[in-house]
């Protein structure tokens, strides 16, 4: 097998990032400082795949324009997914782009290219309807599960909530074109056709699924925080250089007296301030200013983000485009985040500012705070819980 | 207007290299095309029609041959035929010859050629080259003196490109017009235009005026009218081969709105620092000029133009705006201080260009506005500015009317003395911004309200008057509606008598001290039962007023106009959308305009 195609399902929101994925995907929010989806990719070139089918939809505009016709030489071809029902029915908008046996991938996940390789290795071995990449986590209980006997997938399941030895999926899948017919005969669950269902359905008509269980990074973000979790692995595992020369771009400029603290990774553009202090786990995106003497730690900063002068960031996800106003205050630490109806105790959020926000300066923000897209908060005030995206916040 | 491309290799199937490199230079001229490929006899195939009508024409396993010219004519002399369409070849059918540019001498020529027994099957200017080359050929000179003798008759514009049977080498010559050369590991080529051949080599070397070049699989050899071998320098261009591709878009026109927040960014790296309010552009450093600032410029151009000299005139420079067409450097008081600047997106335009020369022998300094690295206006003037908005295919200019116009602002500050930072710090935050245009437009909505409207009118002040014109020609050029853009205050002044219910205004509402009376010439309007539409930066204010709002943030009263053409960008690609237009290649118009 020379030729390696691989199909990426990208066309998903990911509603519960809201509301950093109003504008765009969620493959499209920062790991560090580049896309998730951009880490995907890395990951399916270093496993030696020569060309990428991406299902698009939510938001785009926003993948194309950003990856183009290729990504490093490899043809990226566009499939659009009009209306988004379930990962099955994104794998069937791809069927006329597929010829022979696909590697299927989640665009919103980031997986080492050891595991991929895994799943490539043991499909050249045995041939079967499906090969899963699976990993031993923990967490099984969040993502999908998968029960395995002799190497042979008996089960698969979305979120298992029973104590059997799960193995988590890590959503690698190599499938033959059985998988199609598998999709569009298993019944769709609340009007949407699931990947899942379709391998049950393999499973159903008797085709062999093998697993391969590997071990490598395996990140995911499903909420807002995760975002600083996933970044901050990328340093760990060292897929993102930390190191102070190796990340600052020619065109970032740092003023002499500001003090940089590794790991951090600087976008092109950036300017950080005399006095400032940047860092450790620090990710600041394309054309990110950092004004005098503010401090900013553990923080995913996206492009075009402006920090004014003596602010404080901690612990903190920002979206494109936002203006934290001259010494704010966002001191970090654990809170309590509300997402949808639910209620996360103690998560490590220091504030997530979505796309636009503009802080006027002189605020505080107590951890676990949510400010929606194009919000401004005005001077002197303290914002804690949600803000709804457009709100205007006096004190 | 036209585009031409020649290829000589070690690659058998030369015509599969010609008509790649010819959909590569679509965007020039599309009325007709042909190519022409040496073997053992001469292979010429022209059409009449786009590209994909040539290749249907060639056989499928393609011509057997190691070198080849091609062709694609926008009409000059005689309408789009097959047998007007290049390569043209003499009565031997020995030579084959393409050409871009207008013979000015060819009915002297041709009635000479005539008078001496040639045939001549087609009605253009270009037809008298290779009945030139056959004369010479027939004194007993070589190809290449036959070549030389045939272009010392022309006068005129031409880049030509010329083909023997039986052979392996291209000759070709420039003289105002586009001309570069690629050096390839499999082959060399020649082209108008870069993209032609940017699949196979980066590698260019641009031929200047008067300059011939041979080019056969063993090399290239550059030589000067004379005769003497000129060095030349091999330039790499930045451009990646795939920037070309659609990526996924219907047209290359929404591909490249999109891209907007990309080329601005691109146009302002390492010009703008935001802490210290500063804008430097490193190959402006030796430029030195308090005097008064001319602008010469072309269709969105021009508009743009007139965005940056009215930036300098707030800055305190004297600044004027010329259709360069109607630059007339005599009657025009330059003195040694006037800096002339031309901007032009391929840096090719021929309007532009005569108004350049003119403006040079006069003694003025020089600059290019251009997005063409090493192009005839970046060699012609004293000094260059890039907008580095990469390779615009769609004809339509989008975004490199966004990267103009971010790069005038950039030129007026360095140029102005008394422009103050707060523009500036904002120009950095202006690629979000037009990201948060795209990303929230409605502009589709309202393409489908007014698609079958009568007229489209668009009306501004201050910076929005220039802005309000460029909408109105985007709107003609690919929807082929009528479209006006005036100056909102002119709308009363005769304009208004067009108006009806059947005539959508578009109101460009930004910035304080216009806003308000913009406003008022909007209630003109609407007594007259027009719907009015919009495009501003307080909705709250102006929803009241109007039928419809296309919001924009704000970005200041110099800087929102940019963010405000975005919105009229998207209602024209949409109107022309749902009307099925050739979006990317609008009737009757081509990309680059090479001819005055």
């Amino acid at each position: 097998m020379n030729s390696v195609s691989a199909v990426v399902l990208a066309g998903g929101e990911g509603t519960r990032l809201r509301p950093l994925t109003q504008h765009r995907p969620k493959p499209m929010l920062p790991a560090a400082t580049t896309p998730i989806l951009e880490h995907v990719f890395d990951q399916l070139l270093a496993a030696g795949v020569t060309e990428i089918a991406i299902v698009v939809g939510y938001g785009r505009n926003r993948v194309q324009t950003y990856f183009g016709p290729t990504y490093k030489n490899v043809p990226l071809t566009y499939v659009t997914q009009k209306n988004q029902f379930g990962s099955g029915h994104a794998l069937l908008a791809a069927e006329d782009e597929v010829d022979g046996p696909v590697l299927v991938v989640n665009g919103d996940q980031l997986v080492e290219h050891g595991i991929i390789t895994d799943v490539l290795d043991a499909h050249r071995k045995t041939t079967t309807a499906a090969t899963l990449g699976l990993l031993t986590h923990i967490d099984v209980g969040e993502y999908g599960g998968v029960l395995l006997r002799d190497g042979q997938v008996t089960t698969i399941v979305e979120h298992p909530e029973d104590e059997r030895p799960y193995r988590l999926n890590a959503g690698v899948y190599l499938f033959d074109s059985r998988i199609f017919d598998a999709i569009r005969a298993a019944d769709p669950h609340t009007g949407e056709q699931s990947l899942i269902d379709g391998i049950q359905e393999l499973l159903a008509s008797d085709a062999v699924v093998q697993g391969v269980i590997s071990d490598g990074l395996w990140t995911d973000a499903t909420y807002p925080w995760d975002l600083l979790d996933v970044s901050f692995e990328l340093f760990e595992a060292g897929i993102v250089d930390g190191s102070k020369g190796a990340t600052t771009e020619a065109s970032a400029t740092i003023h002499e007296s500001a003090v940089i603290r590794e790991p951090i990774v600087l976008g092109p553009d950036c300017e950080i301030g005399p006095g400032a202090v940047v860092g450790p786990y620090v990710c600041l995106g394309d054309n990110a200013t950092v004004g005098s003497n503010a401090v900013v730690e553990r923080s995913v900063v996206d492009a075009d983000t402006r920090i004014g002068a003596g602010a404080t960031v901690v612990d903190c996800v920002t979206g494109v485009g936002v203006t934290i106003g001259n010494g704010t205050t966002i001191p970090g630490g654990p809170g309590d985040v509300r997402v949808g109806d639910r209620i996360f105790e103690d998560e490590h959020l220091g504030a997530l500012l979505a796309d636009h926000v503009t802080d006027r300066g002189g605020n505080t923000y107590v951890p676990g705070a949510i400010v929606g897209s194009d919000a401004v908060v005005e001077t002197g005030a303290t914002v804690r819980g949600t803000i709804p995206e457009g709100t205007e916040v006096r004190p | 207007m036209c585009g031409i491309i020649g290829y000589t290799g070690t690659e058998r199937v030369a015509s599969d290299i010609l008509l790649t490199g010819l959909s590569g230079l679509e965007y020039r001229g599309y009325d007709s095309a042909g190519l022409s490929v040496s073997g053992e006899s001469l292979m010429v195939y022209k059409r009449r029609g786009e590209v994909s009508a040539l290749e249907a024409a060639v056989p499928d396993e393609g011509l057997d041959g190691t070198a080849g010219i091609g062709h694609t004519r926008w009409s000059t002399h005689g309408p789009p035929t097959d047998e007007n369409a290049h390569p043209h070849t003499d009565c031997t059918e020995s030579v084959a010859v393409v050409h871009n540019g207008i013979i000015e001498n060819d009915q002297s020529l041709r009635d000479e050629l005539e008078a001496g027994e040639h045939t001549f099957e087609s009605a253009t200017d270009t037809e008298v080259i290779p009945h030139l080359i056959e004369n010479a050929l027939t004194t007993g000179a070589s190809r290449e003196e036959a070549f030389r003798e045939a272009v010392s008759r022309l006068d005129g514009s031409y880049a030509i490109a010329a083909v023997f049977s039986d052979s392996e080498t291209v000759y070709a010559a420039r003289h105002e017009s586009p001309l570069v050369l690629g050096i390839g590991d499999d082959g060399h080529y020649l082209a108008s235009d870069v993209p032609a051949f940017i699949e196979y080599t980066d590698r260019v070397v641009y031929l200047d005026d008067g300059q011939f070049a041979r080019i056969n699989p063993a090399g290239i050899i550059v030589t000067d009218a004379q005769g003497a071998i000129v060095e030349t320098a091999i330039e790499t261009v930045a451009w990646d081969p795939e920037d070309a591709g659609k990526s996924g878009y219907d047209h290359y026109m929404l591909k490249e709105i999109h891209e907007q927040p990309r080329a601005i960014r691109q146009c302002l790296r390492q010009r703008v620092t935001e802490l210290d309010g500063d804008v430097t552009i490193e190959e402006l450093a030796s430029l030195d000029c308090d005097g008064p600032v001319q602008f010469v410029a072309c269709g969105t151009s021009y508009h743009a133009a007139c965005y940056g000299a009215q930036l300098l005139r707030e800055w305190d420079v004297s600044a004027q705006c010329f259709l360069a067409s109607e630059y007339d450097a005599a009657s025009i008081p330059v003195s040694d201080g006037t800096l002339v600047v031309g901007v032009t997106q391929s840096g090719e335009t021929a309007d532009t260009m005569r108004a350049l020369r003119a403006a040079n022998r006069t003694g003025a300094t020089t600059l290019a506005l251009t997005n063409t690295v090493g192009s005839s206006a970046v060699r012609e003037c004293d000094h260059a500015m890039l907008i580095r908005a990469g390779p615009e295919i769609s004809v339509a200019a989008t975004k490199t009317f966004a990267s103009q116009q971010v790069a005038l602002a950039m030129l007026a500050s360095v140029l102005s003395e008394t422009c103050s930072a707060p523009p500036v710090k904002r120009l950095r935050t202006l690629p979000d911004q037009v990201q948060w245009v795209l990303d929230t437009s409605n502009a589709r909505s309202i393409a489908e309200t007014y698609e079958d409207a009568d007229a489209y009118f668009f009306i501004g002040r201050g910076y929005n008057a220039p802005v309000a014109r460029e909408g109105a020609l985007k709107m003609k050029e690919i929807t082929y509606k009528h479209a006006e853009g005036f100056a909102a205050g002119e709308l009363k002044h005769g304009p208004l008598a067009m108006v009806s219910d059947r005539t959508p205004v578009f109101a460009l509402v930004t910035g304080d001290a216009t806003a308000t009376r913009t406003l008022g010439n909007v209630t003109e309007v609407e007594a007259r039962d027009a719907p009015v539409v919009a495009v501003t930066d307080s909705p709250a204010d102006v929803d009241r007023y109007v039928d419809h709002v296309l919001e924009v943030p704000t970005a200041g009263p110099r800087l929102t106009p940019i963010l405000a053409n975005v919105q009229l960008q998207l209602v024209a690609y949409w109107v022309a959308n749902r009307l099925g237009r050739s979006i990317d290649k609008p009737r009757n118009l081509a990309k680059s305009v090479t001819v005055e």
